[in-house]
């Protein structure tokens, strides 16, 4: 598909959506930038809070010691994860039923903050696992759906990065976002149906966090992870709009004659 | 005398047998169990290393990539209203 057949469904498809782009594509401008500037800060003080009651507050575990504290990280970026994939799934699924940028840049922008937080559980669990179970890695259920599921939204974020941006390659990857998000609730129950050894501290029958302010500090992490994880993908959406209307003009500089630079 | 006795009968504890001694110069032996293996506090602090990088670098693309796009617009937008300004003036 050559360059020009590219621009004709991405034209129909930025003109539909101008209204819904033009309003918010910039990066200072109006109530909308003071919200994210307030979202932004809120998430920044949020983190600095958990990072200091993890640190000074909470109680070392007794049998894994220190390292025990990147749990409160850790579960909080796979539940972000979670959201960044949703957003994923929402604006996917809306990309399909109306095929509107805003909902494509939803879409691309929340498996931006999958692969992120992804990467974030993919690295903390084995750092853990390397005390806990004496190797960085097994082919547990949960670790291998969780791997499986990262991999879903890299090849989604390539995909979307590597090829053109026409209508087709949209629904393409529309298709995958949706598809992609079948695999969340299989994460979820992995423990439950088949087993392994990834820890049910969360939603086991056990003992769980056996002190109080190690519940806060959890608690703690998921505010902190849910307002990053929120600030992460107003910032991309923000930034991919904001691309969609650089494209639009740069169609309209070149139909009133003006060059590439 | 008896702090001196103690002194050496402490020395005496402390002291490994000819056996480890030798099994130190002869050979290196694991830990027992993976896990004390590996110190906690490294593998702590390469965890939220990990973490804060991934979130920073995150942040500071999204804000440089933000900010190039915000550039290229407002130059974009002058241009083209200078150009169809100029197109009014040329027709009328």
């Amino acid at each position: 598909m050559g360059a020009n057949d590219e621009r004709v469904p991405r034209r129909v498809a930025l003109a539909a959506s101008r209204d819904a782009t033009a309003g918010g594509v910039r990066g200072a401008s109006g109530g909308s930038s003071i919200a994210f500037s307030v979202l932004l800060a809120a998430s920044a003080l949020a983190i600095i809070g958990t990072l200091h009651f993890v640190a000074y507050v909470v109680p070392t575990e007794a049998s894994m010691g220190i390292v025990q504290k990147i749990f409160y990280f850790h579960a909080p970026a796979g539940y972000a994860m979670y959201l960044g994939a949703t957003a994923c799934f929402i604006g996917s699924a809306g990309y399909l039923a109306r095929g509107t940028q805003w909902w494509d840049s939803l879409a691309k922008s929340g498996a931006q903050v999958a692969v992120a937080m992804g990467l974030i559980v993919l690295i903390t669990g084995p750092l853990w696992a390397a005390k806990a179970w004496g190797v960085y890695w097994t082919w547990d259920p949960r670790l291998t759906t969780s791997l499986l599921s990262v991999l879903i939204y890299i090849a989604y974020v390539v995909l979307r990065a590597f090829t053109g941006d026409s209508d087709a390659e949209r629904k393409f990857a529309a298709a995958l976002g949706v598809l992609g998000a079948a695999n969340l609730p299989i994460i979820h129950y992995s423990v439950k149906m088949w087993g392994g050894n990834h820890p049910t501290v969360i939603t086991g029958k056990g003992g769980g966090l056996g002190h109080p302010d190690m519940k806060l500090a959890l608690g703690l992490g998921f505010l902190s992870f849910t307002l990053l994880s929120l600030a992460l993908l107003w910032a991309r959406l923000r930034v991919d709009l904001a691309s969609a209307r650089l494209a639009e003009l740069e169609q309209e500089a070149l139909e009133v004659g003006i060059g590439e630079d | 005398m008896k702090s001196l006795h103690s002194l050496f009968s402490h020395a005496a504890l402390q002291q490994p047998t000819g056996t480890a001694t030798d099994d130190r110069a002869q050979a290196f032996r694991p830990v027992e169990g993976g896990n004390q293996m590996q110190s906690g506090e490294k593998l702590l602090v390469e965890a939220y290393a990990a973490i804060w990088l991934i979130i920073f670098a995150m942040v500071f693309l999204s804000w440089r990539r933000q900010k190039q796009i915000d550039r290229r617009i407002d130059a974009l937008e002058a241009a083209v209203q200078k150009a169809r300004a100029g197109a009014g003036q040329g027709t009328s």
